[in-house]
């Protein structure tokens, strides 16, 4: 029996479109629609209002946790392009063998593969008061009194942020650098060029789709996370994906999805506007 | 202004440069590893220490009270759900990904909406699947569970990336060896089976590899989807909230074993196969081939 | 599905009827009629896009013309795969399974035929045998160097017990040295197992050395088919004579008719050659060709004398060493560049220099008359 090959290409996708779509593209549109659900306080009436958004909108609360969950991520995004590219960067053109490359990587990614729970959670005797750190810091004489701030605080946050996320952005500037045609930095070097000016000039440009990629990683990671900021700030900070798990928790389903909506539409934007600056599919398709 | 070293020499002398990179990179790796050392040391703690240091005192106490389990939870239950679970994801997932990388291959109409739509599913965060998922169910009246909606939850996490590693690798999947097959008679079924597969080995492992470790260590998903019995992760995270012992830590320890002993296996396997399959081959002699009579 | 289950006693006749390829609005190959007889090394020759290796592939059974019938003894195979069909195809790239050591790779199509693994283990080892690489029999293709791979490849097909054997520029991959080498090789098997052979290549000494049959193509249609001598030595058309190398052409248009010969104008120069009978119109287009080597070189002398009959003059244009012959570039002489093949040992007696003038003669015999290509 021949199938004609479109035929087949259809029946090998089903697969997969089907679970994306029942488990993805349902829900997506489930949540949608509890978004506009009557609710109460205690009971979801299925309707069409817009006082679940009404409300999300009208509270100061939400915007000042939506600056907070943007500021979380701009910052962990500046820090883990610099500290991503740079890695990558050092991977890619200054180790010479593709043996050292490899292993080096790789020792760079083995973390990925264990919890990132226990990751996370592993700051927290490293940053307490007692912490390693701390013991360290007094140990060589630079202070006297343990640095509160390094736990339970933003900067703890951010720590583990970039501790979790750096990842996402070396993968993607690694296959981008890679990629590039070293004669053509061989010929900059040959025609005079600094170094400075050929990373400006021509590794960034080239490097375009992997930052993009990575940024949108690690963006949508900061965006809708809710346990590192829970964990590390001892509950004294929140972001709006926390908001909406305790929401969840509390049975609060419309304004939750009102909210996840809301979350969903920003974090949208902030992808459709990296995408707009570096066109990524030529990358992603192959 | 001219630069008087180049970037990369092949020979000679490393730029300064390289050595303040080195630097940075060997501070960015203790960076990665440090924290989680801590972990490991501590989860050999002594009886009566606590979560920070000081150390008082070694033993394999915390680990024993893991697997008693009264006081700690239920790890050894969650372990082994979390276990089967991440099987089951891996089985699915490499299905599932080879299949639909085999059709991408082709252009059809449609595969641009299920590329976005893997792409999609692959950025939106965690907790919005967990509860749109949660809420289809509910709505739909069906409880919710391990094998159904946990599963599904965290396919949305694991296919997309399956796909994504299955495009890289095919794309430098060369055509000729499937012209080959059939040059030599096999069929459509034979060719997937004794040529394609077997070449792909290696992405397909890298595809299990994702497909278990992402299962096994996923959280906001499965939170809101397991339904009454916990997964691992959901596990440590119930404790860091009401637990005050270093038993966490001996569970970060195993698991972390566990994970590592997943990546050898999988990166080991793909290593082998790649040594047997790329060995340099023997030179030519200008005189006579060593094949002669 | 027994391969080569048409059997004959000359195996590997290969007919082509009115074959065209389309692909979308590209038309690959035009209305190809061709006759290769059983037992022939024809060599396919052209440069890239020609249509070659399309051709390959439509007797391979890879792909299908969209017009026109393929015959091989005698029968059409349009539509049939390439094992029942009795043809075997020897990839560029080889395409060595990795994953399997050269016996399991030539093996395979036992393997897939359902043969039990003694009997396909007994068979691969024979036909490893057969090429001289029975001691490779364990080890993976990545251990094998460029020759050993293609003997390799070379038994795999070999051992479906083909008709015709089709190979798609087998020896491009190979350095030069390399390349000569296997020449021989292919020939030698060729030679031992008396089937057709098939080969693509845009090398044309490569062609003119194994070939019994070269087939000139260009853009999508045959430009010559015939033995390797019948293509160097008499070219049919401008496209053959230039593309084989060996010749000059002198192209021009009719400007005077005389006994026996006529003049032509050819990039301004008026020349002299001899016509064919009858001898084409005046303001006709006529183009002859006359071999590279088989011409005399003087120095001019200067006088501004009429050019006799079948001589052209010129100037020294570049002087290339080859060992045993000097390539010597004319220019001025016609509407194109002249080329004299002069053995060394002529040269050596009275060495030019660029930018000498000279004239050129042959006899007539040595002219050869073309037809324009379509």
């Amino acid at each position: 029996m021949k199938l004609s090959p479109t035929l087949t290409s259809y029946l090998q996708v089903a697969p997969m479109l089907l679970v994306l779509l029942l488990f993805f593209g349902v829900p997506l549109l489930v949540v949608i629609a509890f978004s506009f659900f009557d609710f109460d306080g205690i009971n979801t009436v299925p309707a069409f209002v817009w006082t679940n958004y009404a409300e999300l909108f009208a509270s100061k609360v939400t915007l000042s946790l939506y600056l907070k969950t943007i500021y979380y991520a701009l910052m962990v995004w500046a820090i883990t392009l610099v500290v991503g590219f740079t890695v990558a960067y050092f991977l890619v053109f200054h180790v010479r063998s593709i043996l050292w490359q490899m292993a080096l990587f790789l020792l760079c990614t083995v973390p990925f593969w264990t919890s990132n729970i226990i990751r996370m959670i592993s700051w927290i005797p490293f940053l307490g008061r007692n912490g390693i750190f701390n013991q360290a810091l007094m140990g060589v004489g630079i202070t006297d009194e343990p640095l509160e701030f390094l736990l339970f605080s933003d900067f703890a946050v951010i720590i583990a942020y970039v501790h979790l996320f750096t990842l996402f952005m070396i993968v993607p500037i690694f296959n981008s650098m890679a990629r590039i045609d070293r004669s053509i930095i061989e010929a900059a070097v040959d025609a005079g060029s600094s170094r400075l000016r050929i990373i400006w000039d021509i590794i960034v440009p080239l490097s375009k789709t992997g930052i993009a990629l990575g940024s949108i990683f690690v963006i949508t990671l900061v965006m809708g996370d809710f346990f590192v900021v829970k964990v590390m700030s001892g509950s004294h900070s929140a972001s709006v994906a926390l908001a909406m798990s305790n929401q969840i928790a509390m049975v609060q389903y419309p304004p939750a999805a009102a909210s996840a909506v809301v979350l969903l539409i920003i974090v949208g934007l902030m992808v459709a506007a990296i995408l707009r600056i570096v066109d990524v599919r030529k990358e992603l398709a192959g | 202004m001219a630069n008087p070293a180049p970037i990369r020499q092949q020979y000679g002398k490393r730029p300064w440069t390289f050595y303040v990179l080195a630097a940075f990179f060997a501070l960015f790796v203790a960076f990665l590893y440090g924290p989680m050392s801590a972990i490991y040391v501590l989860s050999f703690q002594g009886p009566t220490g606590g979560l920070t240091f000081p150390m008082r005192g070694t033993s394999l106490h915390w680990f024993d009270a893991l697997f008693s389990q009264q006081r700690t939870g239920d790890f050894a239950g969650a372990f082994t759900r979390s276990i089967i679970l991440a099987l089951i994801v891996l089985a699915l997932t490499v299905v599932m990904s080879v299949l639909a990388g085999m059709a991408f291959r082709r252009r059809f109409p449609g595969s641009t909406f299920v590329f976005y739509l893997a792409v999609a599913s692959l950025i939106m965060p965690g907790i919005l699947i967990g509860l749109g998922v949660g809420l289809t169910f509910q709505l739909f009246d069906v409880p919710t569970g391990w094998y159904t909606s946990a599963l599904g939850a965290q396919l949305t996490w694991t296919l997309p990336f399956g796909l994504l590693i299955m495009f890289a690798v095919l794309s430098r999947f060369n055509r000729a060896y499937e012209e080959a097959g059939r040059d030599l008679g096999a069929s459509h079924w034979q060719i997937f089976w004794l040529v394609v597969v077997p070449i792909l080995l290696p992405g397909i492992i890298g595809v299990a590899l994702f497909g278990f470790t992402l299962s096994y260590d996923e959280f906001p998903r499965t939170l809101l989807t397991a339904g009454a019995q916990n997964t691992l992760p959901m596990e440590i995270w119930g404790m860091t909230t009401n637990v005050t012992s270093p038993a966490l830590y001996a569970l970060g320890t195993v698991t972390t074993l566990v994970s590592f002993i997943v990546i050898a296996l999988s990166l080991g396997s793909i290593a082998i196969i790649q040594r047997r399959r790329a060995r340099k081959p023997v030179e030519d002699e200008p005189r006579s081939d060593s094949g002669q009579k | 599905m027994e391969p080569g289950k048409k059997n004959a006693t000359a195996r590997g006749s290969i007919e082509l009827a009115g074959v065209t390829k389309r692909f979308g609005e590209t038309v690959a190959v035009r209305g190809i009629d061709l006759k290769i007889p059983a037992g022939a090394y024809c060599c396919l020759l052209g440069p890239s896009g020609c249509g070659k290796t399309t051709i390959l592939r439509m007797i391979a059974g890879h792909e299908q013309p969209t017009e026109g019938a393929v015959m091989i003894d005698g029968e059409n195979v349009v539509g049939e795969p390439p094992v029942v069909r009795g043809t075997a195809m020897m990839f560029q790239s080889y395409a060595l399974f990795p994953h399997l050591s050269c016996a399991d790779n030539i093996a395979f199509n036992l393997k897939v035929r359902g043969v039990d693994k003694a009997e396909r283990r007994e068979r691969a080892m024979q036909m490893l045998a057969r090429v001289q690489m029975r001691q490779f029999a364990d080890r993976l293709p990545a251990q094998l160097s460029g020759g050993q791979q293609q003997r390799i490849a070379l038994a795999r097909a070999l051992i479906t017990n083909p008709r015709v054997l089709l190979l798609d520029e087998p020896l491009s991959a190979l350095d030069e040295f390399l390349r000569l080498q296997m020449r021989g090789e292919l020939k030698r098997i060729q030679n031992e197992f008396g089937i057709s052979f098939i080969h693509v290549t845009h090398t044309q000494m490569e062609a003119i050395a194994l070939a019994d049959m070269v087939v000139v193509m260009d853009q999508g249609h045959i430009e010559q088919a015939g033995t390797a001598r019948e293509v160097f030595d008499r070219p049919r058309t401008t496209y053959v004579a230039r593309f084989m190398g060996g010749q000059n052409v002198l192209a021009g248009i009719v400007i005077e008719r005389g006994a026996g010969t006529v003049t032509i104008d050819s990039g301004g120069k008026s020349i002299v050659l001899s016509a064919p009978d009858p001898s084409p119109a005046v303001g006709a287009s006529f183009q002859i060709a006359v071999r590279r080597d088989r011409v005399q070189l003087n120095r001019a002398n200067g006088s501004a004398a009429p050019l006799p009959v079948n001589a052209v003059s010129g100037r020294v244009r570049a002087i290339e060493y080859q060992g045993s012959w000097l390539k010597i570039t004319l220019e001025e002489a016609c509407s194109e560049e002249f080329v004299v093949n002069q053995s060394d040992s002529v040269f050596f007696a009275d060495p030019l220099d660029v930018g000498d003038p000279v004239m050129v003669q042959w006899r007539p015999e040595e002219v050869h008359f073309l037809t324009e290509t379509k």
